[in-house]
């Protein structure tokens, strides 16, 4: 038996709503056959009030043993350091946190949120949000750099705006079946093995990149061409699988003609959303993408996509994704 | 004279509601008699969405809520529609609606088998006929309808990511349309998943009949005798619960305020290619308007007011959400002044009777749907009017109207997939006007959803968003008028105060989800108020 507790902060559900389309394991299957024990999640859970504290108490006390804690929303320190913006069960939420954390054997950071800070953490972060680990890209967040679960480990951060239910379900998995110590984390303390790729490993426009086609128009427009040039696709500086573990089984984000928003980074929403910003691409003297493929620099870029348009065969400047 | 025991009780988290709700109830004798919702978090977005890119909205306002993010999409892409009076082509009306429609039709099965049906399984109500059954179905994670419900709620959902890439949490609908343009395997694909998903839970485990059968009950008497017309009814979850919920007496409390209120939502493509606000109701399929007890009126958005008096916002203010504003106060302050919930009280102008709460939800949308008057393309029923005529509303009446609204809309989204043009365009480039006024709403699936927003200089001047949970759950407001819900709880007959059930299956019956008020509460600086305190009246 794997027991675990989930609490949400200044949270949206989205991880909750988006871990409820598993399949391969299902929630229930979790349950069922991974013998995870759920003792409690705000929209899973039986119990309530005096009950459901109960469990928090024994859980935060040691006397029930928890081996995972999977932590949804921000953190919120305001006002003026109290946590009163986010009260639960009878205590700011960040009380519970603090002694809830340092209890388990293994502690999980699910969605942007919980990682970072994500959405409600943009300027001007009117409620003083913070990741359990981090703000944004600085380490320390709620728990401190030097924090450490039963298991020795940092905070596993599953970022995402929401977190694929796979990333999450296959972790616990890992940890239900006695392969933790596979779990390699990045330097945002993401799993190796989901966040080494980009977005764009996979995406269906990757053609078009290679190309330097852009994509000119959204709607009937997106049936060719790469979004990274004019709609501010993060698709190549993002670390994320929604290209090899399709979401909903179904499709991503990219493929459907949306441009990527770099969610799965510190950094989300980018540039604060700021007047200009979203859905167009950040260009240096009105041509040159602000934002170029990690690992690469601006002239490097410039020589390469000359080439690249001199190569493009015709057919990458026709429809593909055709009726 | 006799000693009547006064309990006051603070009920912290209640759970399932979505987010943070903590429920403050006065008993008397058994008997809840006086109730505060306080909703504990907030997160500020109406705050974080000031001065930024007109087009933020669409990144941020899903983020209220992943549970009807897909609904935050579809209401702020509207605002922006009208502030900018861009053309929508028809085909991009048709995508959003099918993604609007399959967001709800997510929901349905997951609320009813996560949220609202495992209460049911509590010990209290273990001598009643059928338990082992309720158990055997309904029991979290083991319970056979509990797993089929919960697992293909995610059916629906497939079909949004076809459209939107993902779900939660895409940002595909903008002004002008829709930033895909499906192809043909993608719409097959689409009305396939539906079909399987419509016959593995709707009219297998659910209904146990087809839907078109069960879209012949026009009176809530039909739908007792179809309960008992055969075997397959009988024993469907349907009929289950509409026996067990009798018996657990979920058709005797609960009612609430007995007014309602739907924004509408879905547009008919041609009478809405240039999106105004003035054109609105009349190019809804399910239709806009109020109902207040006695008579129906027209939806107008310029009648919508939220209130602050009881909400931790700084003053008493009664606003138009375009004059709206939030400014978070420290709860500690907020309940000296007699405060207490992060949701605002939003109150409908009705004419000639002035500020009313109104319920949101799949109830009030169905109250509307049977104004008589609609007109050809428009939805007509008169179901759940009928039902709060003649047996008044409840937990149990409002449970079924969420469930009945499956069979419609997954009906609908079929038709709108049949109607794609696949050739035509799904997109129209919109001039981004930096200065402007906009109103967009819909109905998520716990009810009306809508951002008022005002443009300047090129970016927000202001963003106001009014969810169903505020109209649901929000606050007295500054004349002491309680909100629908806790105007629910009031009246309610609770078995075992020590682990009051009854709260819960009221709070879940309007699916509230907390996240998506915005603005939240805090239980507890209410020390005096401490858990248990137990107070003696003369």
């Amino acid at each position: 038996m794997t027991t675990l507790l989930w609490l949400q902060g200044g949270a949206c559900s989205g991880n909750t709503m988006s871990f409820l389309n598993a399949e391969q394991p299902s929630a229930c299957d979790l349950v069922t056959d991974f013998g995870i024990e759920v003792l409690w999640h705000p929209s899973l859970g039986m119990e309530m009030g005096d009950h459901a504290q109960e469990i928090f108490r024994a859980c935060a006390s040691g006397e029930q043993p928890l081996d995972i804690f999977v932590f949804e929303g921000t953190v919120i320190l305001g006002p003026n350091g109290t946590g009163r913006f986010n009260m639960f069960a009878d205590r700011p939420m960040k009380d519970w946190v603090a002694e809830l954390a340092p209890q388990a054997n293994v502690v999980v950071a699910i969605g942007d949120c919980a990682c970072w800070g994500g959405i409600p953490a943009t300027a001007p972060n009117p409620v003083d949000s913070v990741g359990l680990q981090y703000l944004k890209r600085q380490r320390g967040g709620f728990l401190g750099s030097e924090f450490r679960s039963k298991w020795g480990l940092p905070v596993i951060n599953i970022p995402g705006c929401p977190a694929h239910p796979d990333w999450v379900t296959q972790i616990l998995v890992a940890i239900a079946t006695g392969r933790a110590k596979d779990i390699a984390l990045d330097e945002l303390q993401r799993p190796l093995t989901f966040f080494k790729t980009f977005t764009q490993t996979g995406c269906t426009r990757v053609q078009f990149f290679e190309y330097k086609q852009a994509t000119k128009e959204f709607g009937q427009g997106t049936r060719t061409g790469c979004l990274f040039y004019e709609f501010g696709c993060r698709g190549p500086m993002t670390h994320s699988p929604c290209n090899r573990i399709l979401w909903n089984r179904q499709s991503s984000k990219t493929r459907a003609g949306m441009p990527c928003t770099g969610c799965t980074e510190p950094e989300f929403p980018f540039y604060d959303l700021a007047p200009g910003t979203v859905f167009k691409t950040q260009k240096i003297s009105g041509v040159i993408p602000k934002d170029i493929p990690e690992g690469t620099d601006h002239v490097t870029y410039m020589a390469h996509a000359a080439a690249a348009r001199v190569a493009a065969p015709e057919w990458a400047k026709e429809d593909m994704f055709v009726v | 004279m006799a000693t009547v025991a006064v309990e006051e009780k603070l009920i912290s988290p209640l759970g399932r509601v979505e987010g943070d709700l903590d429920l403050k109830i006065k008993i008397e004798d058994n008997i809840v008699c006086d109730a505060w919702t306080q909703a504990s978090m907030f997160r500020g977005f109406e705050i974080i969405l000031k001065g930024k890119d007109p087009q933020a909205g669409l990144i941020v306002t899903p983020r209220i809520c992943g549970i009807c993010g897909g609904s935050h999409l579809y209401k702020a892409a509207y605002a922006l529609d009208t502030a900018w009076r861009t053309h929508v082509p028809p085909n991009a009306t048709l995508v959003r609606n099918i993604a609007q429609a399959c967001e709800t039709l997510q929901s349905i099965p997951r609320w009813f088998y996560a949220l609202f049906a495992i209460d049911l399984t509590h010990k209290n109500y273990r001598k009643l006929p059928e338990y082992d059954e309720v158990v055997r179905r309904f029991a979290p994670f083991t319970g056979t309808s509990y797993e089929k419900g919960v697992t293909l709620s995610g059916k629906p959902v497939e079909v949004y990511a076809i459209f939107g890439g993902q779900w939660p949490h895409s940002s595909f609908m903008i002004p002008g349309g829709v930033m895909c343009a499906p192809t043909l395997s993608d719409v097959t694909r689409a009305i396939s998943i539906l079909e399987y998903w419509k016959n593995e839970w709707l009219e297998k485990t659910w209904l146990g009949c087809s839907i078109d059968r069960w879209l012949e009950n026009k009176t809530w008497e039909d739908v007792l005798a179809w309960a008992e017309e055969n075997e397959s009814q009988y024993n469907s979850d349907c009929a289950l619960f509409l026996r067990f919920g009798k018996a657990a007496g979920l058709d005797r409390y609960g009612g609430g305020c007995g007014s309602y209120l739907a924004t509408g939502t879905y547009f008919m493509p041609e009478m809405y290619e240039h999106p105004t606000i003035e054109g609105r109701n009349q190019a809804l399929i399910n239709r806009a308007g109020v109902y207040d007890g006695e008579e129906f009126h027209d939806f107008d958005h310029l009648r919508v007011r939220e209130s602050t008096a009881h909400s931790f916002y700084k003053g008493d203010t009664y606003l138009h959400p375009w004059e709206g504003v939030t400014e978070p106060i420290d709860p500690k302050e907020g309940h000296a002044q007699g405060k207490y919930s992060w949701a605002k009280s939003p109150r409908y102008e009705v004419p000639g009777k002035g500020p009313m709460p109104l319920e949101a939800g799949p109830l009030a949308r169905q109250v509307i749907a049977g104004r008589p008057g609609a007109a050809e393309y428009q939805d007509y029923d008169p179901l759940f009017l009928d039902a709060i005529k003649t047996v008044g509303p409840s937990v149990l009446v409002r449970v079924m109207a969420r469930m009945h609204e499956a069979c419609k809309y997954y009906k609908l989204a079929q038709k709108w997939l049949r109607e794609l043009r696949l050739h035509e365009p799904f997109y129209s480039k919109p001039v981004e006007y930096p200065e402007g006024k906009g109103f967009g709403a819909t109905e998520a699936a716990r009810g009306a959803l809508a951002d008022w927003i005002v443009l300047k200089d090129g970016k927000i001047e202001n963003y106001q968003v009014i969810t169903p949970t505020a109209w649901n759950i929000g606050p007295q407001d500054g004349n002491g008028v309680h909100g629908p819900m806790e105007q629910s709880f009031i009246g309610t007959q609770i078995r075992d105060p020590s682990d009051p059930v009854e709260m819960g299956h009221v709070a879940r019956s309007y699916d509230s989800c907390l996240v998506c008020t915005v603005h939240v509460y805090d239980a507890k600086t209410d020390r005096e108020l401490s858990r248990f305190r137990i107070g003696e009246l003369g």
